[in-house]
């Protein structure tokens, strides 16, 4: 103890012989990051080894529970671990039959009675019946579930009353909710109106059925690999935190023998490029396929790369971007002012050169989400009418034109495409805009409908991605005056009566007539917004999967199949 | 020495109550909470918040955290619904503490050194050399340096896995062949600053009265640097201990973002950005945790190091 | 002046006696003989100057896209639109802009964070440090405490607050804000935004400074020299000042430099959530965080400003380095 250097001195030995030891330990390293690499690949059933998939995520789920989850990260999970009544088609993205065979529509439009398959079973034995569903939906639509999700359930009857209910001063009967077991195997929905996108809601995850038992034995801790009962054609067995999540086939699932692929592991990646990185050296078997694009210096590289480009998948997705105005705050109080900075985007510019993917939007819903217009209505990129609506407006050349700010989210890509729209309104208008980031709850706190209007921006940033794939999701859900948050503020007018008639309107040819009117009135005369892109996927798979590309179901693994190489 | 251990930890009791008190009130302060989304009504956050108690007064909140923080309950996340807090974070706490430790081992093995040489050759080419290669370590941020470092010897030579973790249940080999870059990448810049804080304090110390008086006495110049000049010349790079191991907490959000490694640093921000208070919280608590004991272990190295120094005790 | 009559007189003295001068005037003399200082002092000046006057050396606007130009190569001319017949020095960025003008207007907000940063940190952090360390244990105790505590408590939670109470400040009408809010927006505008960067940098910043001092003071106030100034009664400010301080500050200086590239990054972090300058305004820190994921395929983005920040850097350290030296008591006599 006397003379503490020699300590240091012991600890630099120490440090160096590991040092030392390591410096030998690449070339292992290497050939076992390699072995891994080749291992999937190869690999196939007739070997008897379990063919592995690996995919990345950006973000790792938040929860596994079917009534508890809202972001894409955790909804992907669940849907291959929990079948619904109906499920989305990946490839067409129409409504098929899962848990339910076949259902049936009253005449008033109020009454779905779906009719289940008879051989679907939990993973523990227990066979799947009417009584599970009913089950899920009381949970989703209880107040002290607290489902941030329970909205998408209002349509069913007395689901909104009993959600809303201020416990525990108030109480409510849960029975009176409008579903029911008829018997075994139907399952009967009562709704409060006429709802033909009833069928897309059929096949969203916060319907699917729950394992009442295991939710009661283990309370919240029922997700957990080792606690958990599923239905789908996969069982989750290992959860590492932030790390990765492991799913392997369920044998009791249905159509287990269709499935291909027996193992996937869901890796939790944040950085895309080190996604990038990790799938050129074949750690990684499909990348990009969560709910974010991959950023454009990414596609770039993978675009000026032969082998990558090849491997690249791109296509639309059910989600949109726009710029929102606040309609009563001068000048954008004026329509002439709201045509100009729409029409004064060029959206192709900022599609392919500051995004990198997804397409142009001049209307709010993309092209595919029922009722949405095709081609797409709206006002268009033209500059020289943007000039000509804001000289109409009484400020020709940018004259006289106040400084406004333009407010945003603290993102990466938001900054850019927040830089754009500043240089294009500048250039394009002669104007100025003032940019103002903030942190992502601090922004939403500060735009939404209560804030005075003095404190709220004139423009600011917001999108939106389809909770399924019906207009009465996008128009009459994000825009209505009355019956959503219109952050614009915009006054009720004529849109959006025929947004809520178009809801319940039950002639199929008839809804997307009006709501064709709807995005015409909404976006093309008010401009309640100026919609500039819908975003798209930008998924890589290496070329031994065989798979289909979702634009607006959630992806299910099941369906992939394995080509020999 | 066991009278300053037990007082340091008591010294933890104050700490704690004020820094968890403060950041529950200005977290509760900040606009916007864990249920908001631009998709969900503003009357079903209400319900929401009111299921998980944060309708309720702030210091009523507080009292009751406190309460379970007492017997080690953390609470679960609210962000993770269902979840405890704890189950993240100390695995997460171990994985950053592993990088963090080669890391810093990575920074004292190439520092030391570099600052001890610059400082016996001052004004040579070693020195300005170590001195200019100690700027690039610093200047070059992990940001930066963690991306070329992967593209270097992991994409182009392929010496190296890209990234990830491998738990040391999985080998050794791969244990390190893993952690290599990522440490690193962190100690870098840690490097350059311990070899330049050495080689400014050895060239202090150097010019003491009592180095020129071992010299007269004819000891050899080795003998004279090592056993009496670096002694005294390792105070302030003992004293950069306590900020370089906070350093390596906090600098390791980067470095484990580029390099997908499952640690805690990401709860830093995400805790916040995403209003998790009982994550923010237990995340405070570790954080303070570990500052007064990274300052103890400084407190009993200075001990060591110079047994006339006034310790406060 | 004695010197004079000495060196008439010739031979009369036996060693050459000199003018007595205070430590700053010896330390400045000695600074200036060495040519590299004197290279980083140029370097530094010119800074300043780019910073002052960014539209006399830049040769675009720092905001003018050209969105065909893209993450163009360094030397590429452009062709059309605003910036026709414009030639890219150093390359442009990922909205087409200038990367070299750029690299000058943000000089301003990079050396401003860089020296003020520094200077402020340094100021605060070494006086507590000396203070604490010369103080009564009891005190010490307690002041350590204290930078315990501010260093454990997360500082982006008041970050974020204080960016979410200026917003809403701003958007007031000036009749509606009270004299102190109404101070702290102008003092915010007129400094670009920086004043609410200073104030959290500078919140934390001081407290590796004032470990730092205090450990080195810890050990040196045993020393022979500074018990021998309290035997002859010096007082403690003047112990403090003369005698431990040119002792101590060796280290001190080496960390300051050090930190500098910590102020720059924090600096981009803050402009980021929304702090500070706002983009389209550059400044090196957020340059290269911009430039990151480019790095392959168009690294002059991230390669250009780190260029500059390590140049700066380098100019600080070996700066700080000549400092310190000039200030060590026992190399007077050289």
């Amino acid at each position: 103890m006397r003379n503490p250097f020699w300590y240091v001195l012991a600890l630099t030995l120490v440090l160096v012989l590991a040092a030392g030891c390591t410096a030998a330990a690449p070339e292992a390293g290497a050939d076992v990051g390699a072995e891994q690499a080749t291992d999937t690949t190869a690999d196939t059933a007739a070997t008897g080894e379990p063919i592995t998939v690996r995919v990345s995520t950006v973000s790792e789920p938040s929860t596994l529970d079917p009534n508890l989850a809202e972001d894409s990260f955790s909804i992907t999970p669940i849907e291959q671990l929990f079948l619904g009544l109906t499920n989305l088609n990946n490839e067409t993205g129409a409504v098929e039959p899962e848990l339910a065979e076949s259902w049936t529509i009253s005449e008033d439009g109020l009454t779905w009675t779906f009719n289940l398959r008879q051989d679907a079973v939990w993973s523990d034995g227990n066979p799947v019946t009417a009584n599970d569903f009913v089950y899920s939906a009381k949970r989703a639509v209880m107040p002290e579930t607290a489902s941030p999700y329970a909205y998408v359930l209002y349509s069913v009857k007395n689901a909104a009353a009993i959600n809303q209910t201020a416990i525990p001063t108030d109480t409510y009967d849960i029975e009176s909710l409008g579903v029911r077991a008829v018997d075994d195997y139907t399952v009967e929905f009562t709704l409060e109106a006429p709802a033909s996108y009833f069928e897309s809601i059929s096949s969203l995850w916060t319907l699917r059925p729950v394992p009442s038992w295991t939710i009661e034995e283990h309370g919240a801790a029922w997700t957990e690999p080792e606690n958990i009962v599923v239905t789908g054609p996969y069982m989750i067995t290992e959860w590492r935190p932030a790390e990765l999540l492991v799913f392997e086939k369920n044998p009791s699932y249905y159509n287990a023998g269709q499935v291909q692929i027996d193992r996937v592991e869901l890796h939790v990646i944040t950085d895309q490029n080190t996604e990038l990185a990790l799938y050129e050296s074949g750690d990684l078997d499909v990348i990009g396929d969560s709910a974010t694009s991959l950023p454009i210096q990414v596609l770039t590289l993978v675009r000026e790369n032969p082998t990558l480009s090849a491997e690249l998948h791109e296509g639309p997705r059910a989600s949109t971007t726009y710029v929102g105005f606040t309609m009563t705050k001068p000048p954008f109080d004026n329509a002439l002012v709201r045509k100009a900075f729409s029409a004064a985007i060029d959206r192709e510019t900022i599609v392919r050169d500051v995004v990198g993917s997804g397409i142009p939007a001049t209307q709010f819903a993309p092209k595919g989400v029922f009722g949405a217009p095709d081609p797409e209505v709206g006002i268009a990129t033209d500059i020289e009418q943007a000039q000509a609506w804001l000289a109409e407006a009484g400020y020709p050349g940018g004259e006289g034109f106040p400084t406004v700010t333009y407010r945003y989210f603290s993102n990466t890509l938001e900054e850019a495409l927040a830089q754009a729209l500043q240089a294009m309104w500048a250039e394009n208008l002669n104007v100025t805009v003032e940019l103002e980031s903030m942190e992502f709850p601090a922004f939403l706190a500060s735009t939404a409908g209560t804030v005075p209007v003095e404190e709220m921006p004139e423009m600011w940033r917001l999108g939106w991605s389809a909770d399924y794939p019906d207009e009465n999701n996008w128009v009459y859900e994000v825009f209505h005056c009355t019956d959503s948050q219109n952050r614009s503020r915009a006054e009720c007018t004529e849109a959006d009566e025929l947004a809520k008639a178009a809801g319940s309107e039950q002639d199929s040819q008839k809804r997307i007539e009006m709501y064709a009117q709807v995005e015409q009135m909404m976006f093309g005369d008010e401009v309640r917004a100026a919609p500039y892109y819908h975003r798209g996927f930008t998924t890589l798979t290496k070329p031994f999967i065989q798979r289909a590309y979702s634009t607006f179901a959630p992806v299910n693994w099941d369906t992939w199949t394995v080509v020999e190489q | 020495m066991l009278r300053l251990i037990i007082r340091r930890f008591l010294w933890f009791i104050p700490v704690f109550f004020v820094v968890t008190g403060i950041t529950f009130l200005t977290m509760h302060a900040l606009p916007g909470g864990p249920f908001d989304t631009d998709k969900t009504p503003p009357a079903m956050v209400q319900r929401m918040e009111q299921a998980f108690g944060l309708n309720r007064p702030v210091y009523e909140q507080y009292f009751i955290w406190l309460k379970n923080a007492a017997q080690l309950d953390f609470g679960p996340s609210l962000k993770q619904r269902g979840r405890p807090v704890a189950g993240f974070l100390l695995p997460g706490l171990a994985v950053s503490a592993q990088l963090g430790l080669f890391a810093m081992g990575f920074a004292l093995l190439i520092g030391l050194p570099a600052g001890i040489i610059a400082a016996l050759h001052r004004g040579r080419w070693q020195d300005r050399g170590a001195t200019f290669v100690a700027i690039l370590g610093v200047s070059v941020p992990p940001i930066v340096m963690g991306p070329l470092l992967m593209w270097l010897f992991a994409l182009q030579l392929g010496w190296l896995p890209v990234a990830q973790w491998a738990g040391l249940d999985e080998g050794i080999i791969p244990y390190l062949s893993h952690i290599i870059l990522p440490a690193v990448t962190l100690g870098a810049g840690l490097s350059a600053i311990i070899a330049r804080l050495t080689r400014a304090s050895l060239l202090q110390v150097l010019g003491e009265d009592y180095i020129r008086t071992a010299h007269a006495k004819g000891l050899a110049r080795r003998t004279v640097t090592i056993r009496h000049a670096l002694r005294n010349a390792l105070i302030p790079v003992v004293t950069y201990l306590g900020p370089l191991a906070a350093a390596v907490l906090t600098g390791s959000l980067v470095v484990e973002q580029i390099f997908a490694i499952p640690g805690m640093g990401r709860y830093f921000v995400s805790s916040i950005t995403s209003r998790d208070y009982p994550m923010v919280m237990a995340v405070v608590v570790i954080y303070a945790f570990i500052i007064v004991f990274v300052n103890l272990v400084v407190d009993v190295l200075y001990l060591f190091i110079d047994p006339r120094m006034d310790h406060g005790l | 002046m004695v010197s004079s009559s000495a060196q008439a007189a010739g031979s009369r003295a036996a060693a050459p006696s000199r003018r007595s001068r205070t430590l700053w005037q010896d330390t400045l003399r000695r600074l200036l003989r060495d040519p590299v200082v004197v290279i980083c002092v140029l370097y530094l000046a010119l800074l300043i100057v780019v910073a002052i006057f960014p539209s006399f050396f830049a040769t675009a606007s720092y905001d003018q896209t050209s969105f065909p130009n893209n993450f163009a190569a360094p030397g590429t001319v452009v062709s059309e639109g605003k910036l026709a017949g414009h030639t890219y020095w150093m390359g442009a960025d990922k909205l087409g802009r200038d990367i070299y003008s750029r690299l000058v207007y943000g000089t301003r907000v990079s050396i401003s964070v860089a020296f003020l940063g520094a200077a402020v940190s340094f100021l605060i952090g070494v006086s507590y440090g000396l203070f604490a360390g010369y103080s009564r244990p009891r005190i010490d105790n307690i002041m350590m405490r204290i930078v315990d505590i501010i260093y454990a408590y997360p500082t982006l939670i008041l970050i974020i607050l204080l960016q979410v109470f200026l917003t809403a400040l701003a958007q007031k009408e000036p009749e509606q804000m009270g004299t102190i809010e109404r101070m702290l927006v102008d003092l915010d505008r007129n400094s670009g935004g920086l004043f609410f960067v200073f104030l959290a940098i500078g919140a934390v910043s001081w407290l590796n400074m004032a470990r730092l001092t205090r450990g080195q003071v810890m050990h040196y106030k045993q020393q022979e020299f500074v018990q021998a100034a309290q035997v002859v009664g010096a007082s403690d400010r003047r112990i403090m000042g003369r005698h431990l301080l040119p002792n101590v500050i060796g280290p001190c200086i080496v960390a300051e430099t050090l930190a500098i590239p910590s102020y720059i990054y924090t600096e981009a972090f803050l402009s980021f959530i929304g702090l500070g300058v706002q983009p389209p305004m550059p400044s090196w820190g957020s340059m290269i965080a911009d430039g990151y994921g480019a790095l392959r395929t168009a690294p002059w983005l991230i390669l250009f400003p780190a260029l500059a920040l390590s140049l700066t850097m380098l100019a600080f350290n070996f700066l700080g380095d000549a400092v310190r030296d000039a200030l060590d008591p026992k190399l007077r006599d050289r």
